[in-house]
Parts: C-alpha cells; sequence; structure tokens
C-alpha cells in the first residue's frame, strides 16, 4: 500500500526517472508559458467570433458586455458589399495557383531528384538564393512585365499575372520539398518500373506520383492557403474593388473610413476560413505517413 | 536466349578509369550465370547494362545475336529481380505481379491466369491481396520473383536476391530458385558476392575482380582448377592456404624453409621451367593430411579449434609464425595448445608463379 501512495506522488514524464523538485517548477513554468501563448493565439479569434454574431456592434467594435445574437453583420457584408466577387476571385486564383504548382512541382522535384544534368547543382543553388528576396521587391517589374504582355494579349489580366506570381513563388520553394521527398523513395523501383515497361511519364504517374501522394497533398495545400493569406501584392496589383481577393477586399471594411464596419471584417474573416477548413477535411485522407513502406528491404 | 558481350567496357561520367573494361562472355541459352565478385568489383554495372538500366560505354551486347546496346529495357524481353526487391508499396501484391502485362496491355483473363500460376509457383496464394508493407521479408522476396515470373521473360536477371534473407530461408531459396530456372527453361544471370550461392546454383561462374574477368567456368573448374591466387583465395570456405616460396632442386621449399614438398611427378615436370623462381602453393584446408605418416610431412602448433560437428577447423602456427588453415573430420581428437604432423595430399596442390599469380599445374 505504502508503496502504492508513493508512486502516485512521483511525477513521471514518459519512461523516465521521477521528476525532482526543479523539474516539477520547470514543467510548472512551461505550462505557465504555453497557456500564456494559447490565451494569445485564442483571445482575438474568441473575439472575433463574437463580435461577428453581435448585433449591439455598430461600426466600430467595441469591447463591453452587450451581446445580442444577430446574423446582421453577415446580411451586411452579401448585400452592401461585394463579398461573394472576392470569394470567386479568390477560389479561382487559389485554385488555379495550386493546379499549376503541383504540375510544375512534379516535374521540377522528380527532375531534380532522378536525373543528372549540367548546371543541377547550380540552378537549385539559385533556386534557394533567390528565396531570400521578398517578393513583393519585384512589384515594378511585375508592373512593367504584365503592361507588356498585357499589350501582346489584351486577355491577360492583373489577376492572371497575380496568379503567376503566387505560382512562381510557390514552384521554387516547394520543389525543393518534393525533390526531398522523392529522393528517400528507392531508384530501384524506377528501375523495376522502367523494366516493366514503363516510360519516364509513367514512371513517375504510376509509381513515383501515388507514393509521393502525401507531400504533394500538403503542396496543393500551401499553395491553395496562400491567395487567402496574402494582402499586399493583391492590394497593389488589383485596382477595381470587382478583382479583389478576399484578403484585400476584407481589408477595406477596416481601413477605407467610408466603407468602415469592423463586425462584418471580422464576419467575412470567419466565413473565408471555411473552404479552407473544408479542404483540409476532405485531404486529410491522403496525408499519410509512411506510404513507402514495403517497397524495399526485409 | 543466347547473350553474347563483345568486349564491353564501362566507363561512368566523371570517373577517370573504366568500371568495367574488355568483358568477352557468352552465355547460352538456359544457363544459369553467376556473376561472382568482391563488392565494388562492377559486377551489379555488368548486370545493370545487361538490363538496359545502364548505358555502355564501348562495346556490344548482343541477345541471340541481335545488337541491343541502345533498345530500352522494356523491349529486352528481360525480367529483373531486384537486391532490395523493389515492390511497388502502393500496390497489392497481385497488382505487383500484374504490373509489367498490365504495361503491355494483355488482356485481363491472361493477366490473371498467369499471376495466378506464378503466385502457385511461389505458394503466395494466400496474400495475394495484401500490401506489400503487410509481409514479412521472405514472402516480399518470392512476390518480387512473381514479379518477374509473369512476365515469361527469355532473360531473368538477379541482383543478389537472396541477401536480404536470414541463413535458414536462403538455402531454402536456393534450391527453389533453381527448380524456378530449370521450371522456366529461361536464361538466367544473377550477380551475388558469395561464393556458396555461385557454387551450388551456377551452371557457369564469371569471377569478375578490378572491373576484369578473373575465370570463366563450371564450379568444379574454380574449385580444382582455379586460374589465379585471387579465384583460388575467393573459392572455398575455409580459404585456400598459400604459402610463398621457390622451386628449387625439383623441391618447394617455403620462404622460411618450414615446408618442402616434393611434386607428383605430372607436376614435376610442368614444374621444371620455374628451377630457382618464386612459386607460391595452394592447399585447400580439407586437403591436409592428419594421423600417420606421409612423404613430406611439417609440424604445427595449434592455436584455435572450430568444432563445426561434421568436421573441425583448426587454426595452426607453424615454427615461424605463419598461419595455416586445416580442416579435419569432426571425430578426430584435437585440442588447443598441442603440436601436430601434418601432410599433404600431393594430387591436390596448386602451384602459381608468385610474380603473376597465374596457376602454372
Amino acid at each position: 500500500m505504502a508503496r502504492k501512495k508513493e508512486n502516485k506522488e512521483k511525477l513521471y514524464l514518459s519512461d523516465k526517472p521521477p521528476l525532482t523538485l526543479f523539474g516539477k517548477i520547470g514543467i510548472f513554468l512551461t505550462y505557465v508559458v504555453l497557456f500564456a501563448w494559447v490565451y494569445a493565439i485564442v483571445w482575438p479569434l474568441f473575439q472575433m467570433f463574437v463580435s461577428a454574431f453581435n448585433g449591439k456592434q455598430q461600426q466600430y467594435i467595441m469591447a463591453n458586455s452587450n451581446f445580442e445574437f444577430s446574423i446582421r453583420h453577415f446580411q451586411y457584408l452579401f448585400t452592401e458589399t461585394l463579398y461573394l466577387t472576392w470569394v470567386k476571385n479568390t477560389l479561382i486564383i487559389a485554385g488555379t495557383t495550386a493546379l499549376l504548382t503541383l504540375i510544375v512541382v512534379s516535374f521540377t522535384g522528380y527532375a531534380y531528384s532522378r536525373y543528372r544534368f549540367k548546371g543541377r547543382n547550380a540552378s537549385l543553388m539559385a533556386i534557394m538564393l533567390i528565396q531570400t528576396i521578398p517578393t513583393f521587391a519585384g512589384i515594378t517589374a511585375y508592373f512593367t512585365m504584365h503592361s507588356i504582355v498585357s499589350s501582346i494579349i489584351p486577355q491577360f489580366s492583373r489577376q492572371m499575372m497575380l496568379i503567376l506570381i503566387y505560382t512562381g513563388g510557390a514552384i521554387a520553394s516547394n520543389t525543393f520539398i518534393l525533390k526531398g521527398y522523392i529522393d528517400s523513395v528507392s531508384t530501384e523501383l524506377d528501375d523495376a518500373a522502367k523494366i516493366d515497361g514503363c516510360s519516364n511519364f509513367n514512371v513517375y504517374r504510376l509509381i513515383i506520383m501515388p507514393i509521393a501522394r502525401p507531400m504533394l497533398t500538403i503542396i496543393a495545400l500551401w499553395s491553395f492557403i496562400g491567395p487567402f493569406m496574402d494582402y499586399l501584392l493583391a492590394k497593389v496589383l488589383l485596382t477595381s474593388p470587382k478583382s479583389y481577393t478576399l484578403a484585400a477586399g476584407l481589408y477595406t471594411l477596416v481601413t477605407d473610413f467610408r466603407t468602415m464596419n469592423q463586425p462584418a471584417f471580422a464576419a467575412g474573416g470567419l466565413l473565408t476560413a471555411i473552404p479552407i477548413v473544408i479542404l483540409f477535411i476532405a485531404l486529410q485522407k491522403q496525408l499519410v505517413s509512411g506510404l513507402t513502406s514495403g517497397s524495399v528491404k526485409g | 536466349m543466347k547473350v553474347e558481350l563483345k568486349n564491353i567496357g564501362k566507363k561512368y561520367e566523371g570517373r577517370e578509369d573504366f568500371t568495367l573494361k574488355n568483358i568477352n562472355l557468352e552465355i547460352d541459352d538456359q544457363d544459369f550465370c553467376v556473376i561472382l565478385g568482391p563488392s565494388g568489383c562492377g559486377k551489379t554495372t555488368l548486370l545493370r547494362m545487361i538490363a538496359g538500366l545502364n548505358s555502355i560505354t564501348e562495346g556490344d551486347l548482343l541477345f541471340d545475336g541481335r545488337r541491343v546496346n541502345t533498345v530500352p529495357p522494356k523491349d529486352r524481353d528481360i525480367a529483373m529481380v531486384f537486391q532490395s526487391y523493389a515492390l511497388y508499396p502502393h500496390m497489392t501484391v497481385y497488382d505487383n505481379m500484374a504490373f509489367s502485362l498490365t504495361m503491355r496491355k494483355e488482356q485481363k483473363k491472361i493477366i490473371d491466369e498467369r499471376v495466378r500460376a506464378a503466385a502457385q509457383l511461389l505458394q503466395i496464394e494466400d496474400y495475394l491481396y495484401a500490401k506489400p508493407a503487410d509481409i514479412s521479408g521472405g514472402q516480399r522476396q518470392r512476390v518480387a520473383l512473381g514479379r518477374a515470373i509473369v512476365r515469361n521473360p527469355k532473360v531473368f536477371l538477379m541482383d543478389e536476391p537472396l541477401s536480404n534473407l536470414d541463413a535458414k530461408l536462403r538455402e531454402h531459396m536456393r534450391v527453389e530458385l533453381v527448380r524456378i530456372h530449370k521450371q522456366l527453361g529461361t536464361t538466367s544471370i544473377y550477380v551475388t558476392h558469395d561464393q556458396t550461392e555461385a557454387m551450388t546454383m551456377a551452371t557457369k561462374i564469371v569471377l569478375l575482380d578490378k572491373g576484369k574477368i578473373q575465370q570463366v567456368g563450371k564450379p568444379d573448374e574454380f574449385y580444382n582448377k582455379p586460374n589465379n591466387i585471387f579465384v583460388a583465395k575467393f573459392i572455398g570456405s575455409p580459404t585456400m592456404n598459400i604459402i610463398e616460396g621457390v622451386f628449387k632442386g625439383g623441391k618447394f621449399i617455403s620462404n622460411n624453409e618450414t615446408i618442402v614438398l616434393t611434386p607428383s611427378i605430372e607436376d614435376g615436370k610442368t614444374l621444371a621451367k620455374y628451377e630457382g623462381k618464386r612459386v607460391s602453393i595452394g592447399i585447400r584446408p580439407e586437403r591436409f593430411e592428419s594421423g600417420g605418416e606421409f612423404g613430406d610431412t611439417f609440424t604445427a602448433t595449434i592455436e584455435v579449434v572450430e568444432m563445426l560437428g561434421k568436421e573441425k577447423i583448426l587454426h595452426a602456427k607453424l615454427s615461424d609464425g605463419s598461419d595455416l588453415v586445416i580442416s579435419t573430420p569432426g571425430h578426430y581428437e584435437y585440442n588447443e595448445g598441442e603440436v601436430h604432423k601434418f601432410g599433404f595430399d600431393i594430387n591436390a596442390i596448386h602451384f602459381f608463379d608468385t610474380e603473376t599469380t597465374m596457376r602454372i599445374n
């Protein structure tokens, strides 16, 4: 009995010796930090959530305890602003970005992983280094490029330019990630597939791509979320409110004093999360690890 | 199918030297040819060149007289079993085996028949619908074999397929592979560094070292008539004893004169022209004579005795400090620290020229 009690009083962390007094203080401090952190993240979100549904809130969000459930801020969003247009714009831009990124990164990642060619290491380094320059630094170049291209092809819109910029950035960073992942797949699989009758393209399509699926899913997800998050490029590049993305559009609700409506901004932000959450849930099944296990060795 | 290699050489890009050079080889139809060699000798490169996975720098590769140097692997009518098995992890065992036929747009019914026949042959019918990750190493190995068999290839290539199995299973699969080879009636080319596998399975052994063919022949030729000291030491376990010395006055005298040996009359004739030159003798551990009086004898102190059951391996030291390995029947009484006299089976001595390491007799 006595021993059992003693055991209960001791604090264990996984399979290590019981914690000493210092260890316990350390654990306590760790939890204090963690809780503070959680509070810092959750509190603003909670405020946003409450304000979005609070009918008592007017143009400016006031921190007070008056609460009345209402969806009038959402109504405002749908009737008085171009919210749905922005959603549509963002979905198109994000979807196209994700798709283009996936296609291009598939090729570049596979090529960098499997083929030896002149300038392979140099170009990889170049891609890596260019990453350090913020995308926004090229804004003047983007304007020039857009005006040159659109003078030849009038259909080339600012939104398309935006898609290209997002895709370009995503390709560079994700090529690295996918290359690293494919590197971990045994090249004997490629050899086996080639003997079994696959062309180079089929080796990727039928063997490597299914194995790299979790990584491809993450790449797709990231590049899809990117346009939802980016405000700066969209705001500068897109000129008319009709062509705005969500981030740029919603921003007008808190900066421009003519259209100011902070609770509607909160409501819009809340709704923005929905497509991303849906996508996450839909893709969750793809995000399984350990797909390469069992291919090689005993 | 007959596979011929004519003057084949391989130089990897960025390397100074040729990995393989002047490889001339003829592998007849239905041969079980084992390419043997220490690691890094180029044996896998050679196999991959036959498979078409590596390019051929120089020379000709002929399948039934047709030059296939530039034919892509899928059109060579070959199948290959990889060291790591290389099963497609996202497909079931069935799909793995059916893959090559599916790629060839074979009829579903024929694919099914072939896969099931191969599965029956290899006794893997019970887990046709399992994923590679869910089956054991030995079973994966069988699936890899099955994937190759289903193709019904003209040439069957294997790259150390047994090296990831445990000893018992390896022994079993050796026999099974030979059985399958006979049943399919194909030409098999098998790469390994394990001389036991080569000796037990091959109809023809090719021993490579440093990018060159050291000897080609049947297993018993390798054991009883090794071409040079390298071959002599590579084949056989425990390793053949090599003693350096000179040939003087019709006798072999070892460097420290601890061993003096009169060759057989036949060997004596061939050795006549080596009078006064440096010569090495090789003798297999089991060809020492013990427990009696024989022509030439020597004394040795037994340092370590390895008891294997049917035989005892004696690690003995001569008076000059050089080591010998002697194998005797297991029931003979030998203990560590004892001094014994041993003789030679005079007909089993291999003579080598020490300078060139080539065989003399």
